[in-house]
């Protein structure tokens, strides 16, 4: 598995539909363009569609339509192959982080060096040691176990950002977190996005973290509107 | 190929059976660890769910123990009382069972048995053949230990001269056996009979004073008391085969008009193929019985077989449901942390990453659990070997062979080839789904 330098991925959605086996609409996106590089938010009420969209967008759902990143059609390539892409290609952020308590801050942030190839793991190791520096994370024997929620969801970032993604998707980053946590979260995770130019789509009910964001988009009932109210 | 097989010392066969039963281990750790590095994840959920891990490493290690155990056992008690009754290559006795006429004769057995007659010790003993014609004389017992009346060239080839002190050389005189707790110099009164209906003054006045220690045999009779058999006879109130005018005078040759009887005659012959013909002599029709304890044993042996092969199918059995309850619960620990597998699959973990997790978590705790077996088996055979060395004096010493590696290694080669099933099962699950439970 190659950890070239980020590509730069804008995102073509058309006609992205998610449905339930009973055939219930859960999701329908006609059209959306992203340039590389943008910070996309979307709220909407629980249940709307939020997290649908994200994981249709990371290739985690079967979806009809379709999800063009870059030159990768995402829709319709096999589950490993997309596996393969989001290694590659993507960081997640995870709303309760799902850290492994039993390992050190280090070895968190550090995971994807367990699944890369060997040359490859010295590099994503280091990237991860230096993000956790960057985001003033302690890092020693010490597990994160003992870690406050705000420590920890800075792990989460190191962790996204250890193979160098193109992408960043975020799933309600800063909800467990309180309001300083969440607010210096929302300042780390916007300034290495933007240092580093890559895209984010961060789904959240923050007013804190949409404000930050170039565009926000709002889902409801599982129809994707822009801020003026028109479907996108 | 059988012929190649079979010709291969023991050792080579042992280590190729090992090595075909690791190699689906190795052949699965292989394919499925090739890049990856899933150690630190295992040793995590392994820590995680520490109590959980060592209720079932516990439970691998003590079922398959018990049956590596109980094998090792078994064999153990095979070559424990083969040993015993290595000294006595021919015994002779009146007809009846030749079972129980060993049992008493070489394995100090109480029991009511007939005697032979003098005219039977005489052929015996005054054949050109025989080097030993031992009588055996049983019946007494001093603080639980059998006080058997016998002549001192059997003393010395039971112990191969292995005696501290001296031979007995009157009828007030005793060998003792390496575990009876006397001491050289001691005297004692021997009682009529064996264990509670033991009769402790019916031989009232008779002191025997100890003059020798045998070494250790590893037969039952490292507990005995060993007199001469004119003692026995006298004690008795009988005639102690000799003359009156040969006053104490003890061994052979025995006066046949005041010979008493023995219950049997361990011989010894001067050359071992000679056995046979022996054997063939002096079994005469409701006269005598010659018999080998080692055809013996081994007919008895041939019984225990059968009940080996009954031991081998249960602890198969056992394992196999052992191994079926160590399957479900991977498959539930599985699904306690499936959240975090799911997490590795959207971080971009490959499917062989996620099952090298699971299955490496499985087979830590087979391996674990299984070594620890080896463990408990190896100290279940030693308890057991000591509490049978104890309560019947034969020396079981049963140790743990290819036989019982073989079996624990067969148990955790199919339980590691089947522990792929929940590592398999977890892929099957929605990433989505389970990253929202």
């Amino acid at each position: 598995m190659p950890w070239a330098d980020p590509m730069p991925l804008p995102l073509t959605v058309s006609g992205l539909m998610v449905q339930t086996r009973g055939g219930r609409q859960l999701l329908s996106v006609p059209e959306l363009l992203l340039p590389a590089g943008a910070l996309l938010g979307v709220r909407g009420p629980s249940g709307a569609g939020k997290s649908t969209f994200l994981h249709s967008l990371s290739g985690l759902l079967e979806a009809q339509g379709s999800v063009r990143w870059g030159e990768t059609e995402l829709i319709g390539l096999p589950s490993e192959r997309r596996t393969m892409f989001r290694a590659q290609n993507m960081g997640l952020i995870f709303q309760d982080f799902l850290l492994f308590d039993e390992l050190s801050p280090q070895a968190n942030a550090g995971l994807a060096s367990l699944f890369t190839r060997r040359a490859a793991r010295p590099m994503v190791a280091r990237r991860a040691a230096d993000r956790l520096s960057h985001l003033g994370v302690p890092q020693g024997s010490r597990t994160v176990a003992s870690f406050s929620g705000g420590e920890r969801q800075r792990v989460a970032i190191a962790r996204a950002l250890a193979t160098d993604p193109a992408i960043l998707m975020a799933d309600e980053p800063t909800a467990s977190l309180d309001r300083t946590a969440a607010d210096r979260f929302i300042d780390d995770l916007i300034a290495l996005v933007r240092e580093s130019c890559k895209t984010l789509i961060a789904v959240s009910h923050d007013l804190h973290l949409l404000e930050r964001l170039d565009r926000v988009l709002t889902i409801e009932d599982g129809v994707l509107t822009d801020d003026s109210g028109a479907r996108t | 190929m059988r012929d190649l097989w079979d010709g291969l010392p023991l050792i080579a066969q042992g280590l190729l059976t090992t090595a075909a039963l690791l190699l689906p281990i190795v052949l699965i750790a292989t394919v499925l660890l090739r890049g990856f590095h899933p150690w630190p994840l295992v040793r995590a959920l392994l820590w995680r769910y520490r109590w959980a891990n060592l209720m079932f490493v516990l439970l691998i290690a003590i079922s398959s123990g018990m049956g590596i155990g109980l094998i090792a056992q078994e064999r153990g008690l095979r070559v424990g009382t083969a040993s015993a009754a290595e000294k006595f290559d021919l015994v002779v006795t009146a007809p009846g069972s030749e079972l129980t006429m060993m049992l008493a004769a070489v394995y100090l057995q109480p029991s009511d048995v007939p005697l032979l007659d003098s005219a039977a010790y005489d052929r015996i003993a005054g054949h050109e053949r025989v080097e030993i014609a031992a009588p055996i004389a049983f019946g007494d017992s001093f603080s639980g230990a059998p006080v058997v009346g016998t002549i001192t060239d059997f003393v010395t080839y039971l112990s191969d001269g292995r005696i501290e002190g001296r031979l007995f050389q009157s009828t007030r005189e005793a060998v003792i056996g390496a575990v009876v707790p006397l001491s050289i110099g001691d005297d004692f009164t021997p009682a009529h009979g064996e264990g509670d209906s033991a009769e402790h003054d019916a031989h009232h006045g008779f002191e025997i004073e100890i003059v020798g220690r045998m070494a250790r045999t590893g037969s039952p009779w490292d507990r005995a008391i060993l007199i001469p058999v004119e003692t026995v006879w006298e004690v008795h109130g009988l005639a102690n085969g000799h003359l009156p005018e040969e006053g104490d005078r003890i061994g052979p040759p025995f006066d046949p008009t005041h010979f008493p009887g023995t219950p049997a005659v361990i011989v010894r012959a001067t050359e071992l193929w000679a056995n046979y013909a022996l054997r063939s002599e002096f079994t005469v029709t409701g006269e005598s019985m010659a018999f080998f304890p080692g055809t013996v044993l081994a007919n008895l042996y041939r019984v225990m077989g059968d009940v080996r092969q009954a031991m081998s199918i249960m602890s198969i059995v056992t394992q196999v449901l052992v191994a079926a309850s160590v399957l479900m619960g991977l498959y539930i620990l599985t699904r306690l942390f499936q959240r975090q597998l799911s997490m590795l699959r959207a971080l971009g973990a490959p499917r062989r990453f996620v099952i090298s997790v699971v299955w490496g978590y499985g087979v830590g705790l087979l391996v674990s659990g299984t070594v620890l077996g080896l463990g408990v088996g190896f100290a279940a055979a030693a308890l057991l070997s000591r509490v049978v060395t104890e309560r019947t004096d034969i020396l079981v010493s049963a140790t743990i062979g290819w036989t019982e590696v073989t079996l624990a290694l067969g148990f955790l080669s199919v339980t590691s080839l089947l522990s792929l099933i929940p590592a398999l099962v977890v892929l099957t699950r929605s990433i989505v789904e389970n990253l929202h439970k």
